[in-house]
């Protein structure tokens, strides 16, 4: 998979070499900040070989290498750390945690997709899910008796393993007992002649006593790190049954989801259960039609109830659970409206703080203050009056026409994902704004210059020489607050439990399933990649914008 | 009166405390049509004297006058070509000029704006370079374009601040042909900043040179009379030329000279003290 992927970039990097030219390609990647490449083009174009491959030594495979690196050290770590919720996550389990996310948001969509078929196509569907659980039945058999295989074998690799401790243990526990019998009597026969002695003899007699009691205590330590040990052995998983267990597993979801596919595309369908309600609206109406003064009230209220019954199943969905990726894709969506909402306050605010003096006096110790207050405060209140506006985003106005909307409606946008990106947006807009701020105080006088000899007027002077004078320092505050935005935002999911990634973490983090631990760690690189995306797609737009090539940051 | 005034003018920067006196009582006068070189050493007071006349900074006393009138404000028709070209680095060539155009002559149709600057961009030879941006042009080229700037506004009075110091000595020769040529196919008033005396004798009807600073004024004036069209390869043997050049050189390098031993004289006499020397540690308290 990753190979092919790999062959595709750079089918695609040479396609573009020879398409669009080398200066043209080198100056494209350099615009989108992926200069690891250029190596590879220019060494297509046969250009200076020798340097060409030790670049790409250098930027392509040190970097492979210390990932490799990172990955062995990750797995090695991770076996040693033990916690309540099961080891580490490694490599190999978080991919299969990705695999097994992937898995269940595909399958809801065919779920959702299988509630709403109808007619050839629905029977069709309903075709292959039953030919595809007859299929199952055979290979569930046989991972059954695997499991069963496995686990007699493991059974057996432990009793194997376990027996000689356990002998060794019976063989102690009776020589111990032994040991402890005859030192009692020893002693029994001790005591009555110390009875009898001097006070030389009675402490000896102490002394005595004390050399049992530690024999005796030491001989328990014995079998009990024994029995402890044998517990280990017991309680550790065989691999062979673990992976036997896991394929059972895999092919039990299998069969769960098609039984759920199986039901929504029959019993479950909408148009089943149209179909269902609408008979029975017949049956209403007949009664209806023919009902006397006596009956007629009761045949005509069954006859409303079923008509609004047969228009709330037209209406409804399948009430799919959030899957990950729809949490992703969520969360993108909060940062963006944060991001927009701080950008639309902090730009103009930066602008007037660079054109005033005065207005920047005005502004500093809201910016003092402000500034370096976290998430956490923001967030709580943010909600309150959230909740306060929309009290009940079922009913009210705003929610509904949102929830209308063609692309944004799937992502019910709800009071706690407002919050949400207000806190994102209250966060990051001072970076944005200082950085314009400075931008436009800082326009070259020479420009200001030229903008009193043209006698340009204020806002051609503002829009044609002040502010793309600033636009370069505002694009980087620009960067910097998505950035930040991006982090804020999965502490105030977290909080506000606004689906998405923070919320993701912190279901996981309460359910505690095997599997949640190694889903936890999927999502951190989830978010780092995400990260990394927005930032990288920041830095193409703060280059498209810097017009004498202004340094930008990695 | 003269077309374009300096009328005992006094400048400085700076607060009261420790002020710097640029300009003390400076006066000149510059005819409808003429071309003035003024010529000084480097921080003289030469890019203030052209901020001046185009109303950029204001005198401390004095006036400057442009057909009479009191210059108040900056404007388009007080063409400054500026020291560093003070190009707009986001706009092409043809962004910069047409910033100026659209500005200065706000009813021009399209196509015909179109055509006027893509003429001055040929005046200039920047044909070719239109969509580049000025950080992607040479020095020169930039000189170019900022001289083409400023000439598409059509100002009465053109301000040229050291318009050919950054070119190396052939496009210079040929950039100087290029202004006389436009100069003289449509009569403007010239002001040209210069720190080289060959230039101001080849391109100027008189050379007005500028006192060191501080306190800088408008020193002696040498009218050139060499017939024009003056052509370089010939004028090398001239002796009026070599004269004039000879001349002014010497009046300049006399101004060095007396700004010298003025410095020299104002050093003061320091008082006569004997060092402290270390003596043997003593141990306090
Ligand atoms: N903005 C300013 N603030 C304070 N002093 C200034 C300022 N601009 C110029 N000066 C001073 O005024 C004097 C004249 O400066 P000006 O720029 O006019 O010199 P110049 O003759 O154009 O020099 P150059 O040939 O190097 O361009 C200099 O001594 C300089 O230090
Ligand atoms: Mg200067």
């Amino acid at each position: 998979m990753l190979g092919l992927w790999i062959i595709l970039i750079l089918a695609c990097l040479v396609g573009a070499a020879a398409w669009a030219g080398k200066h043209r390609t080198v100056k494209a990647i350099d615009v989108a900040g992926l200069n690891f490449l250029t190596p590879i083009v220019r060494l297509c174009y046969g250009e200076e070989p020798e340097k060409q491959l030790k670049d790409i030594g250098r930027f392509i495979v040190v970097p492979v290498i210390a990932i490799l690196l990172f990955l062995g050290a990750w797995h090695v770590v991770s076996e040693k750390i033990q916690t309540k919720s099961g080891k580490l996550p490694n490599p190999r389990d978080t991919l299969h945690a990705a695999k097994a996310i992937n898995d269940f948001h595909y399958r809801e969509n065919d779920k959702q997709a299988a509630f709403n078929l109808n007619g050839e196509e629905r029977a069709q569907e309903l075709e292959r899910v039953e030919q595809r659980l007859e299929e199952l039945k055979p290979l569930e058999a046989e991972v059954n008796k695997n499991v069963a295989a496995a686990k007699e074998a493991a059974k057996e690799r432990l009793a194997t393993k376990v027996a000689p401790l356990q002998e060794e243990l019976d063989t102690l526990t009776a020589k111990f007992k032994d040991a402890k019998k005859q030192r009692d009597d020893e002693l029994a026969s001790l005591a009555s002649q110390a009875a009898v002695g001097d006070e030389d003899a009675k402490n000896a007699f102490v002394g005595k006593v004390r050399a049992y009691r530690q024999l005796a205590s030491d001989e328990r330590d014995r079998l009990r790190d024994l029995r402890t040990e044998i517990n280990d052995m017991r309680a550790e998983k065989d691999p062979e049954e673990q992976r036997a267990l896991a394929e059972q597993t895999a092919i039990a979801e299998e069969r769960q989801y098609l039984g759920k596919m199986q039901d929504q595309l029959t019993d479950s369908n909408r148009y089943e259960k149209v179909d269902e309600e609408n008979a029975k609206l017949q049956e209403a109406r007949e009664t209806l039609y023919a009902a006397d003064s006596a009956t007629i009230l009761k045949a005509a209220t069954k006859v409303a109830q079923t008509e609004d019954r047969i228009d709330r199943i037209e209406e409804s969905g399948y009430a799919k659970p959030a899957t990950l990726p729809y949490q992703v894709k969520r969360s993108v969506l909060c940062v963006f409206v944060g991001f927009l909402i701080g950008s639309a306050i902090a730009i103009p605010l930066g602008v007037l703080c660079g054109l005033s003096k005065t207005f920047m006096a005005a502004m500093t110790p809201f910016i003092a203050i402000f500034k370096p207050v976290s998430p956490i405060v923001w967030l709580p209140i943010a909600l309150i009056v959230a909740s306060a506006f929309i009290p009940d985003p079922d009913k009210h106005w705003f929610t509904q026409w949102l929830w209308e909307l063609p692309l944004l409606g799937e992502y019910k946008i709800n009071p706690a994902f407002i919050a949400s990106a207000v806190t994102v947006a209250l966060c990051s807009l001072w970076a944005t704004m200082v950085n314009t701020a400075f931008g436009v105080a800082a326009v070259d006088k020479d420009h200001i210059n030229v903008a009193r000899v043209l006698r340009l007027g204020f806002w051609s002077r503002l829009f044609k020489i002040v502010l793309p004078s600033a636009l370069p320092l505002a694009f980087a505050g620009l960067r910097i607050s998505l950035g930040v935005g991006w982090m804020v935002l999965i502490a105030a999911e977290l909080l506000s439990s606004s689906e998405g990634i923070g919320k993701y973490i912190w279901d996981q983090f309460n359910n505690g399933a095997s599997d949640s631990f190694a889903n936890m760690v999927f999502v951190v690189f989830v978010v780092g990649i995400i990260g990394l995306v927005l930032d990288r797609m920041m830095i193409v737009f703060q280059r498209l914008v810097s017009f004498d090539g202004a340094p930008t940051a990695i | 009166m003269a077309y374009l005034e300096l009328d005992n003018v006094d400048f400085g920067f700076g607060p009261v405390s420790h002020r710097y006196e640029v300009f003390e009582r400076a006066s000149l006068a510059v005819e409808q049509n003429e071309f003035v070189a003024v010529i000084g050493f480097s921080g003289s007071g030469k890019s203030t004297l052209v901020s001046l006349l185009a109303g950029l900074l204001k005198p401390d006393r004095g006036q400057v006058h442009i057909n009479g009138k009191v210059v108040a404000a900056p404007g388009p028709d007080k063409g400054v070509v500026f020291q560093n070209y003070s190009l707009l680095p986001w706009l092409s060539v043809y962004g910069n000029i047409e910033l100026a155009v659209k500005q200065v002559f706000p009813s021009m149709k399209r196509g015909e704006r179109r055509d006027y600057i893509q003429h001055y961009i040929d005046m200039v030879s920047l044909r070719g370079s239109e969509w580049k941006l000025p950080g992607e042009l040479s020095g020169g080229m930039r000189q170019r374009l900022s001289l083409a700037r400023t000439l598409s506004m059509k100002p009465e009075v053109l301000l040229l601040d050291e318009p050919l110091s950054a070119l190396d000595a052939l496009t210079r020769s040929q950039l100087q042909d290029e202004i006389i040529r436009i100069w003289e196919e449509d009569r403007r008033t010239v002001l040209m900043i210069t720190n080289d005396v060959d230039e101001a004798v080849i391109m100027a009807d008189r050379i007005v040179p500028l006192t060191m600073g501080p306190a800088a004024h408008l020193g002696r004036e040498f009218p050139v009379t060499l017939p024009r069209p003056r052509d370089r390869a010939t004028l090398n043997f001239n002796p009026e030329f070599k004269e004039l050049r000879n001349e002014v050189t010497r009046y300049m390098m006399n101004l060095n000279e007396e700004a010298k031993s003025l410095t020299r004289s104002v050093t003061l006499p320091l008082p006569d003290l004997q060092p402290v020397l270390p003596g043997p540690r003593v141990r306090v308290g």
